[in-house]
């Protein structure tokens, strides 16, 4: 079996759920997650932004490689990985051919590189980021900081959702494969096969759609009895849940560590920029 | 604890009333049973109870319901819920947080109480669950999930728990195992209960007082004993009576009490003698060719750790001409695998499924389909269109099938699916899902039909119009397969069953012997119709399925005692 083969086969339904559950809420040990989801949130918001200040290459270079090692240790899925380094491949790609076609030489590929590299920084910031924080500290965290109670509801719940949606829309196609009849040649380039996969996935979301919204009567209101919109208008709630956010000892030393790292990556880059 | 005071209620815009004039006392520490048909009112009456009516829902209110001395009218929602918990027939809806400990902190969080945290600890172990505290809750198999929705209702230390027909969707083990555990909190934590219940068996085990609601109106309230000694009310009102009581109402000994539970019944028969019988014979047909053949087939998925956890181990097993097949056991030991399996939806990890002896791992779903169907658990999963009769021809559409209108015609007819044709599958009610579920799958023109669970959460009547729509299909295909808890559906249909125990074959009988095997029984942890325990308490041997068979078993002898007074 090819590389491709082999990644091809493992993207089935069922694995895209587990790596997104697990990206969701799979890590508790690693370094990241033991921080103050607040900081997390600063953290990452920092680090989308410095990379696209900067032309500097030994910058960029260093702070991908900062990034990168704190997605290994972060536990980020394979998968997201290997999406992302299929996204920067076939883009750098694109606009290598792009740039060669329309007559320039190959100085667009060094004019590209930067870009990748930024793509890549920020990206890899975003999954260790995300893959340390569950969904539940990211809300708590969003209400903490202000954000209104249904908003930050929202974020956990969607999250809570989702491998149910997943399930129900898994259903549905397999209820269409049940009774749908699979064109009898793959046709030029498996052109046939892939217009019907990609007819049914279209057609099997409305389906879900109305699933969904008749169970959320249900939700809605067991939500009410549950005290959910009491504790919107009272208030009373948000001190007792939010207690356990807490900036600690470690959240500082994190903090600090970064600092360092940016302010090494920067002094390096001014020092011997490439 | 709850007074209805001649309560009416309408949904806003709506013409009918769906409670008239409603008058009706639930005692404190109660175990209360509502029974009624189809549309009777019995959710909009819990409703009124914890305040959704007519705080939530605002429509034409009259009269007045007091919970422990509080008017619904002038408290609210808040106030009430702290009082009345509900669970939900759709609990599974009901359950909004990812983690078993986060769901059972969550009202008591809202309603700002401090200890919030041990509230939901000693709700979490009231039930067993502490061990799942830190599970997420999409992992946890259905009885486990109605256990948590349990155990978040409990965190608000209730004094009335409602719920809305707390077995549906378990295994018999199970739902004899949360009736136990309402039972302790009803006596030992002296939590008013109401349940809306259709069966009769768990109402007489459990409960001390029924509500009978008839088109929004209670038509009375009585002790369980009495109540469900009306067997000809409750029948001709579509509620099956325990199986001991129908049996011993036959009887003609109208001075008696009618027993309601097996114990009561092996009591009230036990004058009785029984005709000898030999163990039927079982039917086998020898030399039929294979329809399935599974080969040493293994399957398993993946979880949150990307570990496989296997669901079937080695299984080989045959299926063949005009069988129909039960596969039972508890919830989790592979039944609907083994379907899905069947229709190609999953590939073994190992082994090989023959198809008239082709093997499904080449085959795709949409080719197999063409021989074999397969109908889902839930019903709204199998609409793809927005019309019933649009469903049911799907299959012979895209396949340009010259016979469409006449074979959907003469399905849409054998259904009794005409007069909903036009409306969308996803808004027909339970019963109707399943009838338009089992069209579509029989618009297929299928050789072999697969069913998962076709009788779950159907009330009594419907179940009965599905068990006898299920002995027709015979003449159409050349053989069934159902994974089902539904012991009776199991002894009234199936020719064969096959017993499974965490993915392992362990036995392969008729229902007679299923039956007759108590160890056996225990074992798969199924809990066989009430018939067949009063034969096993009466020592008949071999036991009856029915209760026709029952009644035609049994004599009383003729009168020992005339005959004795006769000698002297």
């Amino acid at each position: 079996m090819s590389v491709f083969q082999k990644f091809f086969s493992k993207l089935t339904v069922e694995n895209i759920k587990i790596e997104l559950m697990r990206t969701a809420y799979g890590n508790e040990q690693t370094p990241l997650a033991r921080l103050d989801p607040r900081m997390l949130i600063l953290w990452v918001l920092v680090y989308s932004i410095i990379p696209w200040l900067t032309h500097n290459m030994t910058i960029l270079i260093g702070l991908t490689l900062f990034t990168a090692v704190l997605a290994y240790l972060s536990r980020v899925s394979p998968l997201l990985i290997i999406l992302l380094i299929i996204g920067v491949i076939s883009q750098f790609t694109y606009l290598v051919f792009a740039a060669t076609f329309l007559g320039n030489s190959y100085a667009a590929l060094i004019a590209v590189i930067p870009v990748a590299l930024k793509v890549s920084c920020v990206s890899l910031a975003t999954m260790a980021v995300f893959t340390s924080m569950d969904p539940e500290k990211f809300s708590d965290a969003l209400l903490k900081m202000g954000v209104p109670g249904k908003f930050s509801f929202g974020v956990s719940y969607g999250y809570r959702m989702l491998p149910i949606l997943i399930e129900e829309y898994q259903s549905i196609i397999h209820s269409f494969r049940l009774r749908g009849k699979q064109p009898e040649k793959p046709g030029f380039l498996y052109v046939r096969y892939i217009y019907y996969y990609a007819k049914m996935c279209v057609v099997a979301f409305y389906p879900m759609m109305l699933n969904t919204a008749k169970r959320t009567r249900t939700t809605v209101e067991a939500l009410e009895v549950r005290g959910f919109s009491y504790t919107l208008e009272n208030n009373v709630a948000k001190d007792l849940k939010l207690g356990y956010l807490k900036m600690k000892k470690y959240d500082v030393q994190f903090l600090a560590i970064t600092l360092l790292v940016t302010a090494s990556v920067y002094t390096t880059g001014v020092l011997m920029p490439l | 604890m709850i007074t209805f005071d001649h309560v009416s209620f309408r949904y806003p815009g709506t013409e009918d009333w769906i409670l008239k004039d409603v008058s009706v006392t639930i005692e404190k520490h109660s175990f209360t049973a509502i029974i009624g048909g189809n549309g009777a009112g019995k959710s909009t009456f819990c409703k009124a109870i914890n305040g959704l009516i007519p705080f939530y829902y605002v429509g034409d209110f009259e009269g007045k319901v007091q919970v422990d001395g509080i008017d619904t009218a002038t408290a609210n929602v808040a106030s009430l819920s702290r009082k009345v918990s509900y669970v939900y027939q759709d609990f599974e809806n009901q359950l909004v947080r990812p983690r078993v400990i986060d769901e059972v902190i969550f009202s008591p969080l809202n309603y700002g109480y401090e200890d919030f945290q041990e509230r939901g600890k000693r709700a979490l172990e009231l039930l067993d669950l502490t061990h799942l505290a830190e599970e997420y809750v999409w992992q946890l198999s259905g009885g486990q999930k109605h256990l948590v929705a349990l155990a978040g209702a409990l965190a608000l230390n209730p004094d009335v728990l409602i719920i809305d027909e707390p077995v549906a969707q378990l295994d018999p083990a199970h739902a004899i195992e949360l009736y136990e555990k309402l039972k302790v909190l009803h006596e030992d934590h002296d939590i008013t209960i109401i349940v809306i219940e259709h069966h009769t068996e768990f109402i007489a085990s459990y409960c001390n007082d029924v509500i009978l609601l008839e088109q929004g109106n209670v038509k009375w309230k009585k002790p369980v004993r009495e109540a469900l000694n009306a067997v000809d009310e409750l029948t001709e009102k579509q509620i099956h009576p325990p199986q001991v009581t129908m049996a011993a109402a036959s009887q003609m000994q109208q001075e008696r009490m009618l027993p309601v539970t097996v114990k009561e019944g092996a009591e009230w028969f036990k004058e009785y003698k029984n005709h000898p019988r030999k163990m039927p014979k079982l039917v086998v047909q020898p030399g039929s060719t294979p329809l399935i053949e599974f080969d040493q087939v293994s399957y398993g998925y993946k979880t949150l750790s990307r570990k496989r956890v296997p669901i079937i181990k080695d299984l080989q097993m045959q299926i063949r001409q005009g069988e129909r097949i039960a596969l039972v056991g508890s919830n989790g030991a592979g039944k609907s695998t083994i379907l899905k399996l069947i229709s190609g939806l999953l590939k073994p990890l190992s082994g090989e499924i023959c198809f008239q002896g082709n093997s499904t791992i080449k085959t795709s779903p949409e080719k197999l389909a063409e021989k074999i169907a397969y109908i889902y658990q839930k019903p709204e999963e199998m609409f793809i269109e927005d019309e019933v009769v649009k469903d049911v021809a799907f299959f012979l559409k895209v396949r340009d099938n010259p016979n469409l209108e006449q074979v959907t015609e003469k399905i849409m007819h054998q259904f009794h699916l005409n007069e909903i044709k036009h409306r969308d599958g996803r808004l027909l009610s339970g019963g109707q899902q399943r009838r338009a579920s089992l069209a579509i799958g029989l618009a297929m023109q299928p050789e072999l039909v697969l069913l998962d669970e076709p009788t779950a959460s159907l009330d009594i009547a419907t179940k009965r119009e599905m068990i006898s729509m299920l002995q027709k299909l015979d003449s159409q295909v050349k053989a069934s397969v159902v994974a089902t808890h539904d012991m009776q559906l199991v002894a009234e249909w199936a020719t064969r069953v096959v017993v499974l125990n965490q993915g392992r074959i362990i036995a392969d009988v008729s229902p007679m012997e299923l039956f007759s095997n108590e160890a056996l029984l225990r074992r798969a942890s199924l809990v066989e119709p009430q018939i067949v325990s009063l034969c096993h308490q009466l020592q008949i041997h071999p036991i009856e399925l029915s209760i026709e068979g029952f009644l035609n078993r049994i004599y009383l002898e003729e009168a020992a005692s005339e005959r004795f007074s006769e000698v002297f």
